[in-house]
């Protein structure tokens, strides 16, 4: 059972606000609160953003190195749990995996560090098919991408395609910059292309954070007619109903998804008066 | 239940220390170093998340992941990506990972149209095929020692998967923005190798590292210890898991 609503479910399940007592009290929390006393490492109080960041611009290069290797350590004894749970759950989780994969999700994303795919949704391995490219661009003559969607769709039968993008994107901010970046030029040409198409709207946005957000937004919508616009997408829809386009936005500040809540039916209809590649 | 549900509900755990984990992270971005963190090119199959295989988090690792994990020198998307780590966040490495029983490989190996723009990516992996043909055909396509129909778990899919992480690496070490930084910063590049049915990450031995194995590392590294791999090299980086 396929439709536009699953996704969005998931979304809701993920979305749920966190008790901050929770969060605090998450035993695997890598933060320095655990760390030894006896270390000379600051210790930033998580529960305070602007502390935080301001302790950290403090910390000496010798200390971060220090609170990096704590850090690492209990990042690695969460990994050890992950593993060894995953094995007393299920011995054969690995021998699956090698069996081959059936994932639901093609997910595409910013290369950036601070968006994982399958942390953010709780996907798990084997759920979703990945493409990560700076600034989540789909671009009609990227074959790196095309052929992303077309072995998803056509090959894995996903049902669903995320687009995700993310505030305060590096990418994005690059690509308005009034700079030559070399082989950058040609791929962030795409999001001056989105920006020339909302330019009365993004121009009248006077706080320049909020301009910005605003176009990781229409970037994302962008990219969302540009999987729809594959001769893979249509096909495939027009013969299964899936898969369905889903546009989201990531803030890592909140760790919040956003649903753009596209109408799927509606822009394949919009698209295909011009973009039509049913036929095969 | 709707069966895509409980995927979300089972690891809403994960989700929850996901979402700590980032906002402990939060002051490890504030002071952006990105000294720390590795560049991974990997393939896009589901079955390769590579914070979950290293052992990383949120903030630790830049991405990118296409069919196969194929670096060819005149795609703009990888070319974008290795420009704005290497360049611009001036990564300390860069890691290119192949896996076993690798869909793409499997598919360059049946010698078999795929359809619609998947036959020209594959090109430079039948590439591979052609010129290592001899070698490739005395391998066995399945553990069994099948022809091609089963999973592709066998050593000649692998050996394909290996050649093109090699294959890979020297475009990388070709790349002008790559040899510039190995130059003049110590910028290291690793090829590797994830087995799927282990979960073991192996370096292949090649990059940077080429001849004298990865900062002593050899042979199987256990998942998550393979930071260690990552990160144990120059510029005093030693975020040792140990
Ligand atoms: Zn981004
Ligand atoms: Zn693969």
């Amino acid at each position: 059972m396929v439709n536009s609503r699953v996704g969005t479910r998931l979304l809701q399940s993920l979305i749920r606000p966190i008790p901050r007592t929770r969060l605090l009290s998450t035993p695997n929390l890598p933060t320095p609160r655990n760390a030894s006393s006896s270390s000379s490492t600051p210790t930033p109080q998580p529960s305070s953003q602007t502390r935080h960041t301001s302790t950290w611009r403090d910390m000496a290069e010798n200390d971060i190195t220090k609170y990096l290797r704590q850090t690492h350590n209990r990042v690695f004894e969460h990994n050890k749990a992950w593993a060894a749970d995953k094995k007393a759950k299920d011995p054969e989780f690995f021998a699956k995996l090698s069996a081959g994969q059936n994932p639901e999700y093609l997910w595409i994303g910013c290369s950036d560090s601070r968006i994982p795919a399958e942390q953010i949704t709780g996907l798990e391995p084997g759920d979703a098919f990945v493409h990560r490219n700076i600034a989540n661009l789909v671009c009609n003559t990227d074959l790196n991408v095309m052929s992303v969607i077309a072995y998803a769709v056509a090959h894995l039968k996903v049902k669903h395609i995320v687009v995700c993008g993310h505030y305060g994107c590096g990418g994005v901010k690059a690509a308005m910059t009034a700079k030559d970046l070399g082989i950058l030029n040609p791929w962030l040409r795409n999001i001056r292309d989105v920006y020339r198409l909302h330019e009365r709207e993004l121009d009248v946005i006077a706080d320049e954070t909020a301009r910005y957000d605003r176009l990781v937004e229409l970037n994302v919508l962008e990219q969302c007619r540009n999987v729809i616009k594959s001769a893979s997408v249509q096909q495939s829809y027009a013969k299964n109903k899936f898969p369905i386009v889903h546009g989201w936005v990531f803030g890592f500040h909140d760790g919040l998804l956003k649903d753009l809540e596209i109408d799927f039916e509606a822009m394949l209809r919009e698209i295909q008066k011009i973009y039509n590649l049913t036929e095969n | 239940m709707d069966p895509l549900i409980p995927t979300a509900y089972e690891t809403e755990d994960s989700f929850l220390y996901a979402l700590s984990s980032n906002a402990a992270w939060a002051g490890y971005k504030a002071h952006q170093n990105p000294k720390f963190f590795p560049i991974w090119l990997g393939c896009s199959d589901s079955r390769c998340p590579e914070t979950t295989l290293l052992g990383l988090q949120p903030g630790d690792v830049f991405v990118h992941r296409n069919i196969a994990n194929l670096v060819c020198a005149t795609d703009i998307n990888t070319a974008a990506v290795i420009e704005y780590a290497v360049a611009h966040l001036r990564v300390a490495h860069v890691v290119l990972c192949g896996h076993t029983a690798c869909g793409g490989a499997i598919a360059a190996l049946g010698g078999q149209r795929v359809g619609g723009v998947l036959d020209t990516w594959l090109a430079p992996l039948r590439g591979l095929v052609v010129g290592h043909e001899a070698e490739l055909a005395e391998l066995p396509m399945d553990e069994g020692g099948g022809d091609g129909s089963g999973s592709g778990a066998g050593a000649r899919v692998r050996r394909l998967v290996e050649l093109n992480v090699k294959a890979g690496v020297d475009v990388l070490m070709a790349n002008v923005v790559v040899t510039e930084a190995v130059r003049e910063r110590g910028l290291q590049v690793h090829g590797c190798l994830f087995d799927l049915a282990s979960g073991r990450v192996r370096d292949l031995g090649v990059g940077t590292s080429a001849g004298k194995g990865v900062n002593g590392v050899r042979g199987g590294v256990v998942r998550g210890k393979h930071a260690e791999l990552v990160f144990r090299g120059g510029g005093g980086a030693t975020m040792a898991a140990r």
